[in-house]
């Protein structure tokens, strides 16, 4: 099956006349979850989506048309097999989702043409966030496989949600003991939240102040029935004794400068790294990642056997092929080929 | 995580880990003092100190585990059963820290972990395998002794343990000036008591004990064990705001050194409180002579009464024909343990002093600058041992007429410092300052950048700089490397830079990048330096960023003939007026 890497512009699948994760091109466009590098740079452009990627999305101002499809539901297109549209049969291109387990709405991309079947993962987390509708692979075999591979590297591995979350509300609580505010750098859309979860079952109880545009999203998560707990906007006034959520990037302004007494935790997968404590001037890291591990990522390959895997994503693939190869898998980086033929 | 039990090296790390996670510096000294409480044995005491403080051996002993990075490296792979270019290396470049890198592959990689089990190791165990360690003769035998010193270990002791064989900082915010208080604060002791035991003996793990022994008053000064040195904080501000408060000496282009002599004996030490007599025995041995036979008649010092034990503070130079040498000459003695005669010659080096820290047992240190002052111009008086002049500032303007001075003296800079200040260890309140001018700048472009290390790990931020010979007769390249430099940028240059980093790279090796010639940089240097192991000859001595000239091309840097152009000026201009008027020291012959 052929795989096009077009960079922003998405993943380009020509035999199944399918566009992943991009925009600009006048055939079907699935969108895997609604974080910026994954979404259409065209706000306008229709697109075919979970239903709550599709309000996500919403919220994050996509105008366009989304076709909202339900988790394990299969769309048929015609495919690229016969020339012409409209033909039906063995021509068809078959696209089901599967949930991917890193936030909210996010899911793996499924494809079967007549020829082969293709699983393209978005973002994905296995064992899921559990502020997620879950992670499930398809039951059916994958010929090949596009998998992300953000952290793939065997200096990571991840901790279970468990001990990640009651780290986050260890130091909530520590933190407000010690009469100092908690804030929390979270990336304001799937960490936040994940992050809210884990704190809706604080004993005692804790509000959670979120900053800017993470309202709508809140929003979003629970009306598809993700408990956040107890929180509100942020409002400077009435902070104190509460959680502050807000994203790194809010570090160097008045917001967080204005607290008086303050704790600094850094929510993420990179907090894994202990540079980022200083970069960041962090108390605490907390690497609660969205994304597979090292090892989870070799767990799913393993379990996949597909006949040929890319790896996307990825500051540096080389380990990861490295490892893949001595198992005796064909495998390859998508990232550095840009385009691929097999 | 299991929790270690007490008194091992294991805890000692939890201990560390701790403290590298917090922020405040008054949490890690309470953290550590308590630790330090909890410890029974003096051993375990001394050893924990020592290990953080100084490393795998004491600071003093001069000794090293002499474990190279690669040797490590090479272990932790094998350990690990990784290939060490496929696997190790692209994981250190993505934590920038070897000792990180290692830790995480210890704890994450099932086949290490199984060869893993903690024996929770004492303080006195893991000092044994130091020992074994620089024992242990070649790579073979290291990587033996590492290995089954890992056997025993968790990941956290592991990181640690390469991290105290650096014999270097911890890298976790907490140094000696941190340690001190933390000594004070468990044992009870006066802090100021603490700091001048460990000012004096240069033993911080001995200063310790005797502060929980409440033995700090019987530790004092003897000769021939160095006293820490006092150190000059940059001058950040083109003046000071009570220039009448501080002298100027003008900053000679040398090594910093302390000597004590006797009538029998003159050893001199580095700045690391190493002994280097050995390699200035020209040095050594007129100050030794100097106090053995000093030339009565004119001195202030009645000949009756000459003095018997001294210390100084001062420069080691190469001085020849009335003049100090560039440092460029120094450097040709440095190093070298035993010199000929040819370089004895060639290069003689003297001592010059600036300051006086005992005078036949009296702690003249313990005087403000001004009346030290009085005392070290009448010994240098009664001895002849040569030292700086210094200036009165009057007027803030002063600052920069005698700054200008001493440039064209041919010396690197001024010092200011205050009058009434006390001769203390380290960086003390800005008693002492240095002005120094950059030696010039170069427009150079970026040949390779290398990811940082600690706080600047995962982005590149250490970046060898070249000079352009592309019009070169002698070399076929375009440039050819002239130095690194590591600092000079903002964090948001840092960014931008590797941004456009990621479009040039050509080849990786390792933490390193290859780079097409894109980014020209402005580089400040104190001194170029001949260095003939290089390509260009030359070596840009503490090159750091000036400016990113986003605005030039490669094809607008310097050259290397700009550089030995340069090279030849400054040695040129650095003549110095005759010994007989000297304007920079004092000087009898």
């Amino acid at each position: 099956m052929q795989v096009k890497n077009l960079g922003y512009q998405g993943i380009y699948l020509p035999d199944a006349k399918l566009l992943l994760d991009g925009s600009g091109m006048d055939i079907p466009t699935f969108i895997t979850h609604a974080h910026a590098d994954h979404v259409p740079r065209n706000r306008r452009q229709p697109v075919y989506a979970s239903p709550a990627t599709a309000a996500l999305m919403r919220a994050r101002g996509h105008s366009g048309p989304i076709e909202e499809i339900l988790f394990s539901e299969t769309v048929s297109f015609p495919g690229s097999g016969h020339a012409g549209s409209g033909h039906t049969g063995s021509g068809h291109t078959r696209v089901t989702l599967f949930p991917a387990g890193h936030i909210l709405g996010s899911a793996m991309v499924f494809v079967e043409t007549p020829g082969a079947s293709l699983l393209y993962t978005g973002d994905c987390r296995t064992p899921p966030s559990p502020a997620s509708e879950g992670f499930q692979l398809p039951d059916r075999s994958v010929d090949y496989l596009i998998i992300e591979a953000t952290f793939a590297l065997p200096i990571y591995k991840w901790e279970s949600h468990e001990v990640t979350f009651q780290q986050v509300r260890t130091f909530v609580s520590e933190s407000i003991r010690e009469d100092a505010t908690p804030v929390l750098l979270c990336y304001n859309l799937g960490k936040a939240q994940e992050v809210m979860h884990a704190l809706a079952s604080c004993d005692p109880p804790v509000t959670v102040q979120i900053h800017g545009a993470g309202e709508k999203l809140c929003r979003v998560y629970e009306q598809f029935g993700v408990d956040l707990g107890r929180w509100e906007p942020y409002d400077r006034d009435t902070l104190s004794g509460k959680v502050l959520i807000t994203p790194s990037s809010s570090l160097d302004t008045d917001m967080i400068g204005s607290i008086r007494k303050k704790r600094i935790a850094y929510v993420s997968g990179w907090a894994a790294l202990e540079a980022r404590a200083s970069q960041l001037l962090a108390d605490e890291l907390i690497p609660l990642s969205d994304h597979l591990d090292f090892f989870e990522l070799l767990d799913v390959c393993r379990s996949l056997a597909p006949r040929h895997i890319w790896l996307t994503h990825s500051p540096d693939p080389s380990v990861a092929l490295h490892y893949l190869q001595q198992e005796g898998f064909s495998c390859s980086s998508l990232d550095m080929e840009r385009s691929d033929d097999t | 995580m299991t929790t270690p039990p007490p008194g091992t090296f294991a805890e000692l790390c939890q201990i560390l880990a701790q403290i590298m996670r917090t922020r405040s510096t008054s949490r890690k000294i309470s953290l550590f003092s308590g630790y330090m409480l909890s410890l029974q044995s003096d051993r375990d005491l001394a050893l924990a100190v020592q290990f953080i403080a100084d490393g795998a051996f004491p600071a003093l002993s001069g000794r090293r585990a002499a474990v190279g990075h690669r040797t490590v490296a090479l272990t932790a792979a094998d350990f690990c059963d990784i290939d060490y270019d496929k696997v190790f290396r692209p994981c250190r470049t993505a934590t920038g820290s070897a000792s990180e890198t290692i830790e995480k592959l210890m704890h994450n990689l099932p086949g290490a972990a199984a060869r893993r089990t903690p024996a929770w190791l004492g303080l006195g165990d893991v000092s044994d395998g130091f020992e074994r360690l620089a024992s242990a003769s070649g790579r073979e035998q290291k990587q033996q002794v590492l290995a089954d010193l890992w056997q025993q270990m968790t990941p956290l002791e592991i990181r640690f343990m390469i991290l105290m064989l650096g014999q270097g900082s911890l890298r976790i915010g907490f140094e000696v000036r941190s340690m001190l208080p933390a000594i004070a604060k468990a044992f009870e002791a006066d802090p100021g008591q603490v700091r001048r035991v460990h000012m004096l003996t240069g033993d911080i793990a001995g200063t310790a004990l005797l502060a929980r022994q409440g033995k700090l008053g019987t530790a004092g000064f003897r000769m021939f064990q160095p006293v820490a040195f006092m150190l000059a904080s940059p001058l950040e501000t083109s003046t000071v705001p009570d220039p009448q408060s501080y002298i100027a000496e003008e900053k000679f282009d040398g090594m910093r050194a302390q000597a004590h002599i006797t009538p029998e004996t003159a050893r001199l030490y580095s700045r690391d409180l190493n002994d280097i007599t050995g390699t200035f025995p020209d040095a050594a041995g007129q100050l030794r002579e100097a106090i053995d036979e000093p030339p009565s008649p004119a001195g202030h010092l009645s000949p009756l009464n000459p003095p018997r034990e001294v210390v100084l503070d001062g420069e080691l130079c190469v001085f020849r024909d009335g003049h100090i040498q560039p440092f460029q000459h120094l450097q040709k003695r440095m190093g070298v343990k035993k010199p000929g005669k040819h370089q004895l010659a060639d290069h003689p080096v003297l001592f010059i002093a600036y300051d006086l820290l005992f005078l036949d047992g009296e702690a003249v240190l313990d005087l403000p600058l001004d009346q030290r002052r009085i005392r070290l111009e009448s010994f240098c008086a009664g001895t002849g041992i040569p030292c700086s002049r210094q200036h009165n500032i009057d007027t803030p303007e002063d600052i920069g007429r005698l700054f200008r001075m001493a440039l064209e003296h041919g010396n690197e800079g001024l010092m200011l410092k205050r009058r009434d200040s006390l001769y203390e260890y380290g960086q003390r309140n800005k008693s002492w300052l240095k002005v120094k001018q950059p030696g010039g700048s170069l427009d150079t472009v970026i040949m390779y950048a290398h990811a940082g290390s600690g706080r600047r790990g995962g982005t590149y931020s250490d970046f060898t700089l070249g000079i352009r010979v592309d019009e070169d007769e002698r070399y076929e390249e375009q440039f050819i490397p002239i130095g690194k430099a590591y600092g000079g940028y903002t964090d948001q240059e840092l960014k931008k830079m590797n941004q456009r980093i990621r479009e040039l790279a050509v080849e990786r090796f390792g933490p390193t990048l290859s780079l097409r010639p894109g980014i020209v940089v402005e580089v400040e240097f104190d001194d170029i330096q001949v260095n003939r192991r290089t390509k260009a000859g030359y070596t840009l001595r503490l090159p750091r960023f000036r400016a990113i000239r986003w605005d030039l091309a490669p094809s607008d840097t310097d050259t290397l003939a700009d550089v030995e152009r340069i090279y030849r000026e400054r040695v040129e201009n650095s003549g110095q007026v005759a010994s007989h008027d000297n304007p920079v020291l004092h000087l009898k012959k």
